[in-house]
């Protein structure tokens, strides 16, 4: 996974995430909407045949108080979370 | 964040699961279908040495028809890109299958030993029997790169439903079937009949739509109905090809998942 | 380059000379064998 910051602003941010796809970026973008600081959260991922542009490009905007990285690493953290809490009560019922 | 997640299995055997997950958001649930199908690594032949081939196939027919043969992959054994080695040898008047691949790997073998590779005969006319003899190297690979590196096949989930009993059904009209697919959470039992080995009918229990025959007028006879998603409750319907078993297959793409979002985490702090 | 006749099932070698004809029978009739090399194949 490598990150490029394509646009960085106090509440904006637009970074390359290198070597995903939908699988983890839509889980990425609902773990962003579900924080009450994200007011807007998107990405753009063109298909292998586009010829262009073919990582993923993830877009937050935040409130004024909070930086958008932060935002990003805590939605991260709520994504390895939520991860390990599904895989504990999987095997917890299996 | 607290989150609660609550698993309950519905049936489950060999190669097929399927299992109610509560407390899942939509975009989880499909992050997690998406990663069974892709992300969990599973080993399958990659490069074929053909030593001799005098079958009726191309050896790159042959070669599709090996990588397509799923192999057993142990857990916490192999990482990607590690090589197993395999081989095969056999002689006509007889059919190749999976079952006849070897490996040097004692944990590692065809899921399936009855897959046909190819029918080798021995024809009157010729001087020798044909013959299919070769090496393989099967390699850990990802389903997003190659279909024969899938470990789920058929992976899938639908919403968990329910059923509101509206009203008696209108006395003189015909009845017609109401046909759901899917896991039903039973809510209004008082108007069910117990179905197909589902006994007494019970608020809150699961019950698979394939006991009353997808029918709803089956479980609640001479009622009106209607049916509703239960929010943030996804019913998994999970299939192996056999290279490992259900559990592994789920655990593992909740652990990719869990490890991207670590990697990214520390990405972003630097 | 080595062939082997259709007719007798000898192994012939052809020179660029020679033309299409087996040696030992007359055949014009010649079959290339498979290559005793081991070939590697890509799973594609």
């Amino acid at each position: 996974m490598e990150l490029r910051v394509i646009d960085k602003e106090s509440t904006e941010l637009s970074i390359e995430i290198a070597g995903e796809d939908h699988t983890f970026m839509n889980v990425l973008k609902g773990a962003l909407l579900e924080l009450d600081t994200v007011q807007a959260a998107t990405y753009d991922l063109n298909p292998e045949q586009s010829g262009g542009q073919t990582d993923p490009i993830l877009t937050i905007k935040t409130d004024e108080a909070i930086d958008p990285l932060d935002v990003l690493g805590e939605a991260a953290r709520n994504v390895q979370q939520k991860s390990e809490n599904f895989r504990d009560a999987f095997q917890a019922a299996s | 964040m607290t989150e609660n997640f609550e698993v309950q299995f519905i049936d489950r055997d060999e190669r097929t699961a399927r299992f109610l997950v509560r407390g899942v958001s939509p975009a989880f649930a499909n992050g997690l279908r998406r990663a069974i199908i892709a992300d969990v690594p599973t080993l399958s032949i990659d490069s074929v040495r053909i030593i001799e081939n005098s079958s009726v196939m191309f050896d790159e027919q042959i070669s599709l028809r090996l990588g397509l043969v799923p192999l057993t992959t142990p857990p916490n054994e192999f990482e990607e890109g590690d090589i197993v080695t395999l081989a095969l040898d056999v002689e006509g008047p007889e059919t190749a299958y999976s079952g006849d691949l070897r490996s040097d790997h004692e944990l590692v073998e065809p899921a399936d030993t009855n897959i046909p590779i190819i029918e080798l005969k021995y024809p009157e006319t010729a001087d020798s029997p044909q013959r299919l003899e070769l090496e393989a190297d099967a390699v850990m690979g990802r389903g997003r790169d190659h279909a024969k590196n899938q470990g789920g096949v058929a992976v899938g989930y639908r919403h968990l439903q329910t059923v509101v009993v509206e009203d008696d059904a209108d006395e003189y009209s015909d009845s017609e079937p109401e046909i759901l697919r899917g896991v039903i959470e039973e809510r209004a039992a008082e108007h069910a009949v117990a179905t197909d080995g589902t006994g007494e009918p019970e608020n809150g229990a699961l019950v698979a739509t394939e006991t009353f025959d997808n029918d709803l007028s089956k479980r609640y006879p001479d009622k009106e109905v209607s049916v509703r998603d239960v929010d943030d409750a996804f019913v998994f319907h999970v299939e192996s090809d056999g290279s490992m078993s259900v559990d592994e297959l789920v655990t593992n793409a909740a652990d990719s998942l869990a490890e991207r979002a670590t990697e990214l985490e520390q990405a972003v702090q630097l | 380059m080595s062939y082997k006749c259709s007719r007798c099932k000898r192994d012939v070698e052809l020179d660029e000379y020679g033309g299409v004809r087996c040696p030992y029978c007359g055949h014009r009739v010649l079959l290339k064998e498979r290559s005793r090399n081991i070939k590697e194949i890509d799973v594609q």
